[in-house]
C-alpha cells in the first residue's frame, strides 16, 4: 500500500539532526525567580496555617500541628529543592531551530517532543513579555496556525524575539503568495495583519 | 420585485420578528442555571407580592416590541462584489462583507419558514461572528441569487485547485473544467436516505445504548414503577400467579418502546429525506422533518474525513461520514478577542462502506489514492505492541488513583484487619501491618492495582488492535477504537503543524507518538518507529512546505 513520493527518501531535508540555538542563559534565573516567589507564596500560606492552628483554642489541633510540622516542613523542602532545580535540568534541554520554511521547537527532559510549524500556515505571531520576563530583559514568541497547536516559545532574549518575529512574519508573507490569488482572498490578510499586530502592541516595546 | 435587485437597502420580510423574538429569548436564557434563577427569582417574587405578576405580561411585550424594533432597524443592501448588513436598536452594527470572504452558505427553514416559502440564511465567514451574517427569513431566490453571487465572485483561477486536480492545471484547462462543472451545477444526487435508513441511525443512537445499558444496571429501580401499576392492573385482570413478574416486564417493555419511539422521532426529524449532492465544487446537504436545515461545503475546505461506527452500526454493517472544515478560524485580529466560529460539518449520518470509499476520491480529489477510509482495509498498518503495554500502565494506575477515595476508608476499617490477618498468617508477624495502618492501606492499593491489570490489559490489547495506520505520499489515514471503530483521514498538505513526542518508556524502545494538528482538530499515531515518525513527519512537512495551493 506503501508507495514512494515524488521526492527520493535521502533527500527530504530532516529535521533529526539540526543545530538547536539554546534558549536565552539568564532565562534559567528568570524561572528560578519565578518559582522562589511561588515557594515563598506557599511558605507564606502553611505558615500562617500552622500559626493559625496552634493559636486556636483547641489544644488538640496544636498538638496535631506539630505533628504534622516535620512531614510539612520536609514536603515543603522536597518541593521547594525540586522548583528551584528544575530549571536547570530543563532549560537546556529546549531549543529552536527556524529554516527556511518552518520553525520548530523541542523540549521536555522525560517527556520529549518536537514540533514544527511551516510558515505557510502561519495566522498571525505575538511577542509578550510579563513583568519578571522584562526584568531579565527577555520575551517570549508564539507562533499560531490555524485551530490549536503553535509554539510558544518562552525565554528568548528581547532583542531575539523581536528579529524572529521580524523574520517569521516575512517568512509568512514571501510563503502566502499563491498562484491565482487576486490579493483580495483571505490568506494574506492574517499574514500581513500578523506582522502589524505585535508592532502597534504595547508589550514588544516595553522590553 | 426582482431578487437580485442592486444597490438598495432592504429590510427582510416581517416574519424575521419572529427569529429577532427567538434570539432575544435566546441570549436572555444563555444557560440553563441563568434561567432557573431567574425564574426562580420570578416565583419568589410573585409569592410575596402578586402584583409582580404583572411584570410577566409587560416583560413578553417588551421582547416582542424588542424584535419588532430589531426588524425594524435590520437593513442589508447586496451589491455586485458584496453585502452590507445594518443592525442594531442601541448597539448599531455595520457589517460590510466581501463575497469573497464568505466560506459558506448555510441555509435552515423552520415549519414556519417553509410554509412561507422563507429561508434563514447565514454566511460563515472567517473572522467575524457568525450571528452577524445571518439573513433572517429571506425569500429562497434572493438566498439562490447570493449563492450565484457569491460562487460567481470567487476568483475564477482559485477555482481550478477546487477541482480534484493534484497538479495545478494550465489555465485553459482550468476554465475548460470550471465551465464544465458550471454545466452540472444543476447538482448531481449522491445519496439519500430511505425510512429503513432513518431507523437505522435512530436505533444506533449512543443514548439508547447508553440508556439500554442503565436499564440494565438500574432494572431493580423500575420495582417502584411496577408497584405503582400493580393494583390497577391486579383489579382489572385479577390476581393469577406471577402477576408481579408479568407487571415488571410490561413497565421494562414500556420504557423500552418509549426510549425506542425518542430515539425514532429525534433521527426523524433531524434526518427526514436527507439528501446529499454536489453542486459545483461544492457539496450540500439537506435534512429534516420541521426544520430543514442545508449545509453547503466547498471541498477545498474540508480539512478531514471521519468514518466512524459504534455497535449497532457495525450490525447494520453501515458508517457514519464526516467531513470537517476548520473548526476555528482565529479572528483576523488576533487570536485573544473573541469571535472564533464554528463551521458547519458536513456530516452523512449513514453510509455503506463503498459510498464512503466514493465520496472520499471525491472529496479527495486524485490526492491520496491509497488511502482507504473503511477499517477492515488490509492497508492499516499496527502500531508497536508496546502500546498495549503503556495503555495497561495507564488505564491500571489510573482506576487504582481513581478508586483511592473508597479504598482508603475500606481498609481503615474490618476489611482491612481481614487482609492484614491474612496477610501476617502467610508471612508471619510485621509490625508494619497494624489494623488501619499505612502499610495496610498500602498493601490494599497494590492488591488491588494488581487485580486491575488483567482487565486493563485486555483492554489495552483490544485497542492496540483497533489502532492502526495506512498512508501514502499524500495523506494518512489513522485508526483507533475501542467498542466502535474511526478512522480519520487527511492530505498531508492541509497540516498545520507537526509534533513528534516521546514518553520515556517510548525512548527506551526507539518508538515515538506522531501528531499533526490540523485545522480542525489533532490526529495522533501513537507507538511508531522513531524512525518512521521522524520520516512521516519530515516528508509532511516537505509537502506542506511545498504546496503552493490553499489548504482552506
Amino acid at each position: 500500500m506503501f508507495t514512494n513520493p515524488e521526492v527520493p527518501l535521502e533527500s527530504l531535508p530532516g529535521a533529526d539532526d539540526l543545530d538547536w540555538h539554546p534558549l536565552h542563559p539568564r532565562f534559567v534565573r528568570r524561572l528560578q525567580l519565578g518559582a522562589l516567589l511561588r515557594v515563598l507564596v506557599i511558605g507564606a500560606i502553611g505558615a500562617a496555617a500552622y500559626s493559625l492552628m496552634k493559636a486556636g483554642d483547641s489544644a488538640a489541633m496544636g498538638r496535631g500541628a506539630d505533628a504534622l510540622l516535620p512531614f510539612a516542613l520536609a514536603a515543603f523542602g522536597l518541593f521547594a529543592a525540586s522548583v528551584l532545580v528544575w530549571p536547570v535540568i530543563a532549560v537546556p534541554r529546549r531549543g529552536y531551530v527556524v529554516r527556511e520554511k518552518d520553525v520548530l521547537y523541542k523540549t521536555g527532559v522525560l517527556w520529549r517532543s518536537v514540533k514544527a510549524v511551516p510558515f505557510n500556515r502561519v495566522q498571525h505571531t505575538k511577542i509578550d513579555s510579563g513583568l519578571l520576563d522584562r526584568h531579565f530583559g527577555l520575551a517570549n514568541l508564539s507562533v499560531f496556525p490555524a485551530g490549536a497547536g503553535g509554539h510558544k516559545i518562552r525565554g528568548l532574549g528581547a532583542d531575539t524575539a523581536e528579529r524572529l518575529r521580524v523574520y517569521v512574519s516575512e517568512r509568512i508573507e514571501a510563503e502566502a503568495i499563491e498562484p491565482g490569488d487576486d490579493g483580495r482572498s483571505p490568506p494574506p490578510d492574517p499574514a500581513a495583519e500578523a506582522g502589524a499586530t505585535p508592532d502597534s502592541g504595547p508589550a514588544a516595546d516595553e522590553g | 420585485m426582482s431578487p437580485s435587485e442592486s444597490g438598495a437597502w432592504r429590510r427582510t420580510s416581517p416574519f424575521a420578528i419572529l427569529f429577532f423574538i427567538g434570539r432575544t429569548i435566546k441570549s436572555f436564557t444563555r444557560s440553563l442555571i441563568q434561567l432557573i434563577a431567574t425564574f426562580g427569582a420570578l416565583a419568589v417574587l410573585i409569592e410575596r407580592n402578586p402584583q409582580v405578576a404583572l411584570a410577566i405580561p409587560v416583560g413578553i411585550a417588551a421582547i416582542v416590541a424588542a424584535g419588532v424594533l430589531q426588524y425594524w432597524f435590520f437593513r442589508f443592501r447586496i451589491e455586485e462584489d458584496r453585502i452590507h448588513i445594518h443592525q442594531g436598536v442601541v448597539r448599531r452594527t455595520a457589517l460590510d462583507l466581501p463575497f469573497d470572504r464568505v466560506q459558506g452558505i448555510n441555509v435552515e427553514r423552520s415549519l414556519i419558514d417553509r410554509i412561507l416559502g422563507l429561508v434563514t440564511v447565514s454566511l460563515d465567514t472567517a473572522g467575524s461572528a457568525t450571528a452577524e451574517g445571518q439573513l433572517p427569513s429571506v425569500t429562497s431566490e434572493l438566498a439562490d441569487d447570493l449563492r450565484t453571487r457569491i460562487r460567481a465572485h470567487r476568483p475564477a483561477k482559485v477555482a481550478d485547485d477546487i477541482g480534484a486536480g493534484d497538479v495545478p492545471a494550465a489555465p485553459a484547462d482550468g476554465v475548460a473544467r470550471e465551465s464544465s462543472a458550471r454545466a452540472d451545477s444543476a447538482g448531481q444526487v449522491l445519496l439519500e436516505l430511505g425510512a429503513g435508513d432513518i431507523v437505522r441511525i435512530g436505533l444506533a443512537n449512543r443514548n439508547l445504548v447508553v440508556a439500554a445499558a442503565f436499564l440494565g444496571i438500574f432494572g431493580q429501580s423500575v420495582d417502584f414503577a411496577a408497584d405503582t401499576l400493580r393494583p390497577i392492573l391486579e383489579s382489572a385482570g385479577d390476581a393469577f400467579a406471577g402477576a408481579g413478574v408479568l407487571v415488571q416486564a410490561l413497565v421494562v417493555t414500556g420504557f423500552v418502546l418509549l426510549g425506542l419511539a425518542i430515539v425514532l422521532l429525534g433521527a426523524l426529524l433531524r434526518y427526514h429525506g436527507f439528501t446529499l449532492w454536489r453542486e459545483g465544487t461544492a457539496y450540500r446537504t439537506r435534512a429534516g422533518l420541521l426544520t430543514q436545515r442545508e449545509v453547503v461545503v466547498e471541498t477545498r475546505k474540508i480539512q478531514q474525513l471521519t468514518l466512524s461506527h459504534n455497535l449497532i452500526l457495525r450490525l447494520f454493517r453501515r458508517h457514519r461520514l464526516r467531513a470537517l472544515p476548520a473548526a476555528l478560524l482565529p479572528n483576523q485580529g488576533g487570536a485573544d478577542t473573541p469571535g472564533l466560529q464554528l463551521a458547519e460539518v458536513l456530516e452523512v449520518p449513514l453510509l455503506q462502506g463503498p459510498e464512503a470509499e466514493d465520496l472520499r476520491t471525491r472529496l479527495f480529489g486524485r490526492e491520496g489514492g491509497a488511502l482507504s477510509l473503511l477499517p477492515r482495509s488490509p492497508g492499516f498498518r499496527r502500531v508497536s505492541p508496546h502500546y498495549i503495554r503503556a495503555l495497561t500502565l495507564r488505564i491500571s494506575v489510573t482506576t487504582a488513583f481513581v478508586a483511592l477515595p473508597f479504598l482508603i476508608p475500606l481498609l481503615q476499617s474490618n476489611a482491612g484487619t481481614h487482609l492484614a490477618d491474612a496477610v501476617q498468617g502467610l508471612l508471619g508477624e510485621t509490625p508494619l501491618l497494624g489494623a488501619g495502618s499505612p502499610g495496610t492501606v498500602a498493601l490494599g492499593v497494590f492488591l488491588w492495582w494488581l487485580v486491575v491489570i488483567p482487565p486493563a490489559a485486555l483492554i489495552g490489547w483490544v485497542r492496540w488492535r483497533r489502532q492502526g495506520y495506512l498512508h501514502d505520499g499524500d495523506g494518512l489515514a489513522s485508526r483507533s477504537g475501542f467498542v466502535g471503530r474511526k478512522v480519520d483521514a487527511f492530505l498531508f498538505r492541509k497540516a498545520q503543524s507537526v509534533e513528534v513526542t516521546q514518553s520515556p518508556l517510548q525512548s527506551r524502545k526507539d518508538l515515538a507518538t506522531l501528531h499533526v494538528r490540523l485545522a480542525c482538530g489533532q490526529v495522533v499515531v501513537p507507538y511508531l518507529d522513531l524512525g518512521e515518525a521522524s520520516w512521516l513527519r519530515d516528508h509532511i512537512l516537505y509537502r506542506v512546505e511545498s504546496s503552493r495551493r490553499r489548504w482552506h
